[in-house]
Parts: C-alpha cells; structure tokens; sequence
C-alpha cells in the first residue's frame, strides 16, 4: 500500500492535524509571552513597581476603619477631644476653626493644635464648603464616647 | 516627598509647567521647618512670602471666621487665598509640623510677569485648585493683573 491509501489507513491525516495543532498553539503561545515580556523586563527594571503591585492587590479596608486606624485617641487625648465638644457646643452648627481655635487657647486645653488636626483627620470636624465647619457627632460617638 | 521639584511636579498648581520653567521657579523657592502653633503669615501684615505645603497641616484663617485646613504636599498657599495688594489678608497657622517651601511674592510675580505662557498656565490651574480647595475665597476680578495679590 502506498500514498493516499496507506496514510488513511495508518490515521494519517488524523495524526497530522494533531501535530499542526500542537505545534501552531505552542507558537501562539510563544508569540503572547514575547509580547508581554517587556512588562517583565519593566519590574526588572524597576524592582519597586513589584512593591506597588502587591500592594494594589490588598484588599481595601473599609473607610471607618481607615481612619481610626491613622489616628487613634488615646485616654488624656480624649478628655481634651471632649472638651473640644463642649467648646463646640457653645458655637453655631456652622462653626469658625479659627475661632474654636482661640476658645481652646483661651480654655488652655492641651496641645490645641495637635488635637484640633487630629479632629479633623478624624473627620470629626467636618468642612461645610463655604468656609466653616461643622461637628459630625456620629464619629465622635464612634471614636470617643 | 521633599526635593522642590518633585513637589512642583506633583502640585496641581504648578504640573503644567515644563522643565525648564520647573527649574526656573524650583531656584525661588527655599524650605522651611514649621512647628505646630507657628503662625507663617498674618493678616494686615506685608505680603512676603506664598507658600507651597511639604507635609504637615496648616490652618488658613480669613475674614468673618471663614477658613480653610490645607494639609497635602503641593498645595499653594499664594494670591488671594493668603494677600491682596501686597497685604496679607489671611493669617495661616501650623497646626502640625513638617515643611513648606516659602517664595518671595515679589520674585514670584515678576517670575509670572516674565514667562507669560507659564503664568498663563499657572493662573488657569489655581482657578482649578482654587474651586476645588476654597471656591469661597474667590473673590479677585482680574487674574492677569500681578498686584492685585
């Protein structure tokens, strides 16, 4: 048997389109890493977008969280914070920093600067957009009270 | 960050600048340490410096108790946020510490006055900065003219 008749029956064609296959998928996938290989040699390049890398890849902590952890309170910081409150109360809903500011001088509260920034790190106090601020009582409840 | 031209290139202010003009600017400017409670501008005082925030925080105070807390690396604190017509019109104070780049007004608007492109371009980003930041204190009718600040 020759030719035509012997490659049908020895599965000839069956085998060739297997070997095409094959070797036309490992060329696809020889063509894709090339073309992504100059994001590979850009890391090693730069050893410090692998960093940002990871870190993007942290899951996000919800935003509450974000911030209690930045500034925590702690027992003397939340006297003064308290105080703060009380000063706050005596002032309009849409009160002046920097007249809260001065009262906290005035009332020789301690460390009124730092404070004051970490209320409004906190979010505590509340920019209103038209140059004054307001008290968020929700999160002061939540990291004070 | 605290190389000056890093923070230029980052300010929102100042990142349409090109290199050259971010160069020029950059050799205005000179750092400074600020402690928490130093005030770095008072109201009705000569306009001497505008500022350009390191780190830290700082408290922006205005007339009739409005105010504003400026706490990013890049934010300018300059023009009508802090003077007008070479006064002081605000009183800032440090609220935390960390750094800011001061800059001679005078050296910076005739730096405004000579590279007409780059004024140009700065004006149109502090109008941007401004909106987002403090559109309240928007309140000067030319832009164009230097001594208005």
């Amino acid at each position: 048997m020759y030719g035509l008749e012997a490659i049908n029956a020895s599965n000839g064609w069956a085998i060739s389109v297997v070997g095409v296959t094959i070797v036309f998928t490992g060329l696809v996938m020889l063509s894709i890493v090339i073309a992504q290989l100059y994001k590979v040699l850009a890391l090693w390049e730069n050893p410090s977008k692998i960093k940002a890398l990871f870190k993007k890849k942290q899951p996000e902590k919800p935003r509450e969280e974000q911030i209690s952890n930045r500034v925590v309170f702690a027992e003397s910081q939340k006297e003064v914070v308290k105080q703060f409150a009380l000063l706050v109360r005596t002032m309009t809903d849409h009160f002046s920093l920097p007249r809260l500011l001065q009262l906290a001088l005035i009332s020789d509260l301690k460390d009124p600067y730092l404070n004051l920034n970490n209320l409004f790190k906190t979010k505590i106090i509340v920019p209103d957009g038209s140059g004054f601020f307001t008290w968020d009582k929700d999160m002061f409840d939540k990291l004070v009270s | 960050m605290s190389n000056i031209k890093e923070i230029l290139k980052e300010s929102s202010v100042f990142i349409c600048l090109g290199e050259d003009e971010r160069v020029s600017l950059a050799q205005l400017f000179e750092k400074r340490e600020i402690q928490a409670g130093d005030i770095l501008a008072t109201a009705e005082d000569a306009a001497q410096y505008f500022f350009l925030l390191n780190n830290g925080t700082v408290l922006l105070a205005m007339d009739e108790g409005k105010s504003v807390v400026l706490n990013k690396a890049g934010d300018f604190i300059g023009f009508e946020l802090l003077s007008a017509k070479g006064v002081y019109r605000t009183t800032l104070t440090v609220l935390e510490s960390g750094s800011v780049f001061a800059v001679p007004t005078q050296d910076f608007l005739a730096f405004i006055q000579k590279e007409s492109v780059a004024a140009t371009a700065i004006m149109t980003a502090w109008q941007g900065y401004l909106d987002k930041t403090a559109s309240f204190a928007k309140n000067i009718e030319d832009i164009s003219l230097p001594y208005n600040f």
